[in-house]
């Protein structure tokens, strides 16, 4: 017989196990799709985790992808940790793109060291402007930070849409809908010649580092997670819970805006119209699968990657629908937040002793 | 006709707890049954399979001799069962009538009819044609009553009836129950205050972690013995000595008022009161008469006028807690789970959430993880919190354990002023007991206490100085020993 049994309190050693179970039971179940789509199971899955990663340039693209993803996710703990439930992290890289963008656009026939970091610091501000909106309709009007976030991404897409047909278009660009180049000195250096990796990465494990410090040494980070459990435990120990819930969203859409800066000055280099193929979106679920913490998001943000550069290879290489790659992605959180059961309950298996 | 309700070897179990562990009782008409425990006793899981709103693992319910399949509370009330619950279940903007006819069958007329004979007969009065939320807590318990009488029951259940009433709607109540019982009905009547076991039933089932400890009759038990079957050890009684006559003024709340723009809170008029060292003030009341409005005034959640609050010679109106605290006040909020203490954190965490600046907790803006845990492992070891982990979040101690962890925060700092908002409150026996007796030391070391409590007998026994609060006003400042419960009683419903 099977019994479930309530555990006395979380097992530690379960709470990073079960991410790892999730990548488990998300292959297994993957092979079964491609199964039962008429594929190879596992020579699909080799085409979707193995071959894309296996030389040098698939490795840069994978940090590529990865970099965005770990960026917002980072910024997007501070959020869900403090139980602010931003999910318009894709709304706040557009904005954020948009501005630094539009910065970097009016550099575009000059060189100098200083372009860039204005250009940086444009999109971070894009990002916070933007995440201030439901930060701040959600403290002062008790608006839903869900729905406004989300409501806002579309918005600012279209935004961008109406900038690259319209007024931001390129004079010489044959009404493509897509910006001018950037000059140089408005661009992030790549790391290595040939490859697209660019200094991006380094905003990420800034990133990461910074927020590890925040978050578990200051009194600021813990006057964050107080605040963001309950407004009024913050009250009651006479912190400003208000601001601190603003401040989790700035933070949360300067990573954000920062990540859409990535996207735009590294090795695209104009804005166009689909600055990003929904990292926003997934970034959600790197964070969770990275249990919120700036080391497991970086694995995590890899393992998500992967599923981005798999989809393509496994289309190329085996007719597979690119959006299997969606479906990889959903099925980790979907089996994530399954296993996290484990976490509460363990499963006894009870002999019939007579 | 008599009628009889057996209850045979009942069992419920949930993941990590037995709620009812082979439980069978007996119960027939004509008298009142207490069914006595503290919280997290099983009394409630018990009720709730009577009703038909849980359904058991194993066991079997008789009425009558007839094996009850109980499989949703439709099924209770078809076969003459009716439950009164501690919450309501009335559609506040509905009227009255409207409301009981909603899980009738009977016809307008006829259940009008029949609703008057009722109230008539028990010299209930309401009307039945205004909205529930114009009604007190007292009336709306009738309304339920009502609704389960129209059944004509073989069985009423009540479950903890008199945690919202005043003391005058509760002896109402009594006297209905004990006409009911006369009348034939079978009543099953839910609490853990003792007391009313005592003023109230024929037969007392004792129960204690699921398990049924004890049946007896009332008239071979006292408060003593039934306390002592509910908590299972041998309970000492602790009194409190008067308090030295007054040592000095420490806190003056002069014409305090608070405006809220929220409808549902209370606002507070013209608040005047003081409090001297080593003294306890309580301030008495039904909920939902200003006290939280009062607490987080008193606490800094609520700013209010410079001037309107002197403490220790400082006006500190105008301070948020955190400033408050500076000056040695400390504050014990009512609401354990949601407000004083964060459920998903730590215990020690928690206890950082008293940032005192001289405690430095947090230097330079960084934690200072150490001297937190240090200090969270004398509380532990001062207040008797048991645990030895530090680490646990504290949603993993019990609400007792919890309420120690809490006072032992704000007390270790020895303020010369806690404010507590019931304290108590949901604590088993003898969590209370050492909360009382925690309360009585604090005194007895000159410092004061402000004690906000729904609970009368609380007030009683720790105050030296009672005040009433009603729809935001407080009554006149009463010595505690002048004062009866059936004086606080009468105030607390708003009479002068």
């Amino acid at each position: 017989m099977i019994k479930i049994v309530k555990r006395d309190q979380p097992s530690r050693a379960i709470f990073f196990f079960t991410p790892v179970l999730a990548i488990f039971l998300t292959l297994v179940a993957g092979g079964l799709i491609f199964f039962v789509l008429g594929f190879k199971p596992f020579e699909a899955l080799k085409f979707f985790f193995i071959v894309p990663i296996a030389d040098k340039y698939g490795f840069s693209e994978l940090l590529l992808k990865a970099t965005p993803l770990c960026l917002i996710a980072i910024g997007l703990s501070f959020c869900f940790k403090s139980n602010n439930w931003n999910i318009g992290a894709e709304g706040q890289l557009t904005f954020g793109a948009i501005v630094s963008g539009g910065v970097a656009l009016l550099f575009y026939e000059q060189e100098g060291f200083y372009i860039l970091p204005i250009v940086i610091l444009a999109g971070a501000i894009g990002g916070m402007l933007y995440a201030s909106i439901p930060a701040i309709l959600k403290t002062y009007f008790n608006t839903n930070e869900i729905l406004v976030s989300l409501m806002l991404v579309y918005v600012s897409k279209l935004i961008l849409d109406y900038l690259v047909v319209g007024p931001w278009s390129n004079p010489e660009g044959f009404n493509f809908p897509e910006t001018r180049q950037f000059s140089n000195s408005a661009k992030l250096p790549l790391l290595f010649e040939g490859l697209r990796i660019h200094a991006g990465i380094f905003l990420a494990l800034a990133a990461a580092v910074i927020s590890w410090f925040v978050f578990y040494k200051t009194y600021l980070g813990f006057q964050m997670k107080v605040s963001g459990f309950s407004l009024k435990t913050a009250k009651y120990a006479g912190y400003k819970g208000k601001k601190m819930i603003i401040l989790v969203f700035l933070i949360s859409g300067a990573c954000a805006g920062l990540a859409g800066v990535g996207e735009i000055t590294g090795p695209i280099g104009q804005l166009h119209r689909e600055i990003s193929p929904d990292y926003g979106f997934t970034a959600i679920i790197v964070a969770f699968l990275g249990r919120l913490h700036p080391v497991g998001i970086i694995f995590a943000s890899l393992v998500v990657a992967i599923t981005y550069l798999g989809a393509e290879t496994a289309q190329i290489f085996m007719q597979i629908p690119k959006y299997t790659g969606q479906v990889f992605q959903g099925m980790i959180l979907f089996f994530l937040l399954a296993s996290d059961y484990l976490l509460f309950f363990k499963i006894k298996f009870i002999g019939s002793k007579k | 006709m008599n009628t009889n309700l057996k209850i045979s070897n009942v069992t419920k179990i949930y993941p990590g707890c037995v709620a009812n562990d082979n439980v069978s009782l007996e119960f027939n008409s004509g008298k009142i049954y207490a069914l006595l425990g503290e919280n997290g006793a099983g009394k409630s899981t018990l009720v709730k399979i009577l009703s038909g709103v849980i359904i058991p693992d194993e066991g079997k319910i008789y009425l009558n001799e007839n094996n009850l399949k109980l499989n949703s509370p439709l099924d209770a009330k078809k076969n003459d069962i009716g439950m009164v619950f501690q919450h309501f279940n009335l559609f506040e903007t509905l009227s009255v009538f409207e409301n009981l006819i909603i899980d009738s069958d009977e016809q307008r007329e006829s259940l009008r009819e029949k609703i008057d004979t009722i109230m008539k007969k028990y010299n209930f009065s309401i009307d039945l044609d205004i909205p529930v939320l114009n009604l007190s807590a007292g009336q709306k318990q009738k309304v339920e009553i009502i609704r389960c009488l129209i059944r004509n029951p073989k069985v009423l259940i009540m479950d903890e009836p008199t945690s919202v009433l005043t003391e005058q709607e509760t002896s109402e109540l009594f006297l209905s129950l004990k006409k009911f019982s006369e009348e034939g009905i079978l009543i099953i009547y839910i609490t853990h205050k003792l007391k009313e076991v005592m003023q109230l039933c024929d037969e007392v089932a004792v129960m204690r972690r699921g398990k049924l400890v004890s049946v007896s009759e009332i008239k071979n038990e006292n408060i003593e013995s039934l306390a002592n079957k509910m908590v299972g050890q041998n309970l000492k009684t602790i009194k409190k000595k008067k308090a030295k006559t007054s040592s000095g003024q420490l806190i003056k709340i002069s014409n305090l008022n608070f405006t809220s723009e929220d409808p549902f809170e209370t606002n507070l008029v013209d608040i005047n009161f003081s409090v001297n060292r080593g003294e306890c003030l309580g301030i008495a009341g039904i909920s939902g008469n200003g006290q939280s409005e009062l607490f987080q005034v008193l606490s800094g959640e609520i700013i209010s006028e410079k001037n309107s609050i002197e403490f220790n010679k400082n006006y500190i109106g105008d301070l948020n807690p955190q400033d408050r605290r500076e000056y040695l006040m400390a504050f014990s909020p009512e609401d354990r789970l949601e407000q004083a203490a964060i459920p998903q954190m730590k215990i020690f965490e928690n206890v950082a959430l008293n940032n005192f600046k001289s405690s430095n907790f947090f230097n330079n803006g960084l934690i200072n993880e150490n001297k937190i845990k240090e200090h969270s492992k004398k509380i532990i070891s001062d207040f008797n919190v048991n645990t030895d982990n530090i680490e646990l979040k504290s949603q993993f101690l019990s609400g007792g354990n919890l309420q120690k962890l809490i006072i032992g925060r704000e007390l270790i700092t020895s303020p010369d002023l806690l404010i507590c908002f019931n304290p108590t409150w949901g604590l088993d026996v003898g969590a209370i007991n050492y909360i009382h007796e925690t309360l009585i030391k604090i005194n007895e070391q000159n410092k004061s206490i402000i004690l906000i409590s729904t609970d009368t007998d609380e007030l009683l026994k720790l105050s030296d100085k009672i005040s009433v609060i009603h729809k935001g006003k407080l009554s006149k400042i009463m010595s505690a020993e002048e004062v009866t419960s059936e004086k606080l009683g009468i105030l607390m419903g708003g009479a002068n």
